[in-house]
């Protein structure tokens, strides 16, 4: 009888450690601090918050999201541009696209609107089916003749990313995720602006996510700091627009680097325009040539994309596959190239224990690793 | 009259029998090539693969094949891989109505164009999930051959075959190898053909 008692306590003991780590299940590295509290910040810019950029293929409540927006960045200390003048501008420059401003849309933002810097926002994954998935990137812009990318990040969730024990901390309002995603996005925006680095280290599997394969010249100096543009990547993928996608990630992840100043890609994007520029099998030098004399940079990365796959509900597998390649301006030559693909299941057996739930995060964790290998 | 079982010989069946069984179930997997004596592979410093012809019907496994291989030869360190953009700039110029089977000509007018030393063509014959009865995994089947431009001739040919149904897909249910690992594999296996 006493024997009985013992195995049923051990199995009880066993049966809740199991729900509990089940609960763990995903460690969320993008976590900041959730009260976003900061003190008074030590910049004070005044940015206009363009309208959100949709890179998901379908349907998002953009204007909702944009005031959602606008409402938490204005309370870590950001001044915002009325939303008149805002609209005036826009329709007196006819500005139609707003993934990105190119240098000339820059320099009239300075002197007619007065802005300090604008705010660029996509939306690159939203999926209201429960448990709801979203995926944001902001970026901070400055205006004038000379535009930089000052501030970006992007954060990526998924209602099931930690569902707590017996599924408590399922999100499955798809507004409550947005709002925790717009909370995390504004708090790293607080940071920013108070001089503060991120609360939370970013923890990254590096050997999980290494690139399959990658090449890199020793021409390439380590210590040296590189200009670079960051071309669309070619997609070959289902999803639309997984090219842009990819390619700002490449510039969120290059950003907080020493190694490399990376061009606002709405600049690379005005001179695609005007030079008529079409890549239809990546890169060549031709184009290359053009693009190192107009932007003026040391590197060009370029890539392409061949799956950026996430899923509705609860069952299935999110995906990223793709390749990139920099080319350097002295040697015209390819000094790196790197095969990265992954998925969100891969190293996870018990109980979606370390399970990624987008696309985005996926491929942002690739990112980070791919750029290890340029940068070392 | 008693017989008596010799079980040493029964023994001996069984094992013999069980290593038929697991060699008649084993995944597909072969390598062939061919590789020139009399060719100097160390004068070849620059290479452009062209598309790779695509006999599948997965409409981009071409293009994931070549791109495999591309990064591949060039994380080698041993050659110069022309990125595919210059090479698809390069067929245009050349005016190749078809790049995946360039004739010696074409391919003589493409080197002129892009100054490379060897020009690189490939097939891919079979890409992606392959079942039988319950059991799926997938397969990858691949050649590529190198045409030197200075001779105009056939330097190296190879071609793999990886992945394939294993015993274990069939008794354990399992669906083989991702289609990533499996190219990675049999790209790998060609190229080691290629620096012997």
């Amino acid at each position: 009888m006493c024997s009985t008692n013992f195995s049923f306590k051990t199995a009880s003991i066993f049966f809740i450690c199991i729900i509990c780590l089940s609960g763990c299940s995903v460690k969320n590295n993008q976590a900041v601090n959730a009260t976003g509290d900061y003190s008074a910040p030590e910049k004070k810019i005044l940015a206009a918050v363009l309208p959100l950029h949709n890179l998901s293929g379908t349907p998002v409540p953009l204007e909702d999201i944009r005031q959602r927006l606008i409402s938490s960045f204005k309370n870590q200390g950001l001044d915002i541009l009325p939303e008149d003048v805002l609209e005036k501008f826009i329709v007196k420059h006819r500005i139609r696209y707003v993934g990105g401003i190119d240098g000339l849309t820059a320099q009239d933002f300075r002197f007619e609107t007065g802005a300090d810097a604008v705010l660029v926002s996509s939306v690159e994954l939203y999926n209201d089916t429960s448990p709801p998935k979203i995926a944001l990137t902001c970026r901070l812009v400055s205006t004038g003749n000379d535009p930089k990318v000052l501030w970006i990040d992007s954060v990526a969730l998924a209602g099931d990313d930690s569902v707590g024990i017996l599924q408590l901390s399922l999100i499955e309002d798809p507004r409550e995720l947005l709002e925790k995603a717009v909370l995390q996005i504004s708090t790293s925006f607080g940071e920013y602006l108070a001089d503060k680095s991120s609360s939370v280290a970013n923890q990254r599997d590096i050997i999980k996510f290494w690139p399959k394969v990658f090449y890199r010249s020793p021409i390439l100096e380590p210590e040296w700091k590189y200009t670079v543009a960051v071309l669309p990547f070619l997609n070959l993928s289902d999803r639309r627009y997984a090219g842009e996608i990819l390619a700002l990630n490449f510039v969120e992840q290059m950003i907080p680097q020493k190694n490399f100043s990376v061009i606002e890609p709405g600049m690379v994007r005005q001179v695609f325009l005007q030079q008529r520029i079409i890549m239809e099998d990546g890169i060549s030098f031709a184009d290359v040539h053009v693009l190192f004399s107009k932007l003026n940079v040391d590197l060009i990365l370029a890539g392409k994309v061949f799956d950026y796959q996430d899923y509705q509900g609860t069952s299935g597998t999110a995906k990223v596959d793709f390749s990139a390649v920099a080319v350097e301006r002295q040697s015209g030559d390819v000094v790196w190239a790197c095969q990265s693909h992954n998925t969100g299941d891969y190293g996870v057996f018990f109980f979606d224990w370390g399970k990624i739930h987008t696309a985005h995060r996926i491929a942002s964790e690739m990112v980070a690793s791919a750029l290890e290998t340029l940068a070392e | 009259m008693i017989r008596v079982i010799n079980f040493a010989n029964l023994k001996k069946l069984v094992v013999f029998s069980l290593i038929l069984f697991f060699f008649g179930c084993t995944p597909g997997s072969s390598l062939t090539y061919y590789h020139d004596p009399n060719m100097d592979f160390a004068a070849i410093r620059s290479v452009a693969i062209m598309p790779f012809e695509n006999l599948t019907r997965e409409p981009n496994a071409a293009e994931r094949v070549r791109d495999v291989f591309a990064n591949s030869l060039l994380s080698t360190g041993a050659v110069y891989v022309i990125p595919l953009g210059e090479v698809a700039r390069g067929i245009a110029r050349a005016g190749i109505l078809n790049p995946a089977v360039p004739s010696m000509e074409e391919i003589g007018k493409f080197a002129g164009i892009i100054r490379v030393d060897a020009v690189i063509t490939g097939t891919v014959t079979e890409y992606g999930e392959v079942r039988s009865g319950n059991a799926s995994a997938n397969i990858i089947s691949m050649n590529v051959q190198m045409i030197e431009v200075q001779a105009l001739r056939i330097v190296w040919t190879a071609s793999a075959t990886k992945g394939g149904i294993s015993i274990w897909d069939r008794l354990l249910g399992a669906g083989g190898k991702p289609m990533n690992e499996v190219t990675m594999k049999a790209v790998t296996d060609v190229l080691d053909k290629l620096f012997i």
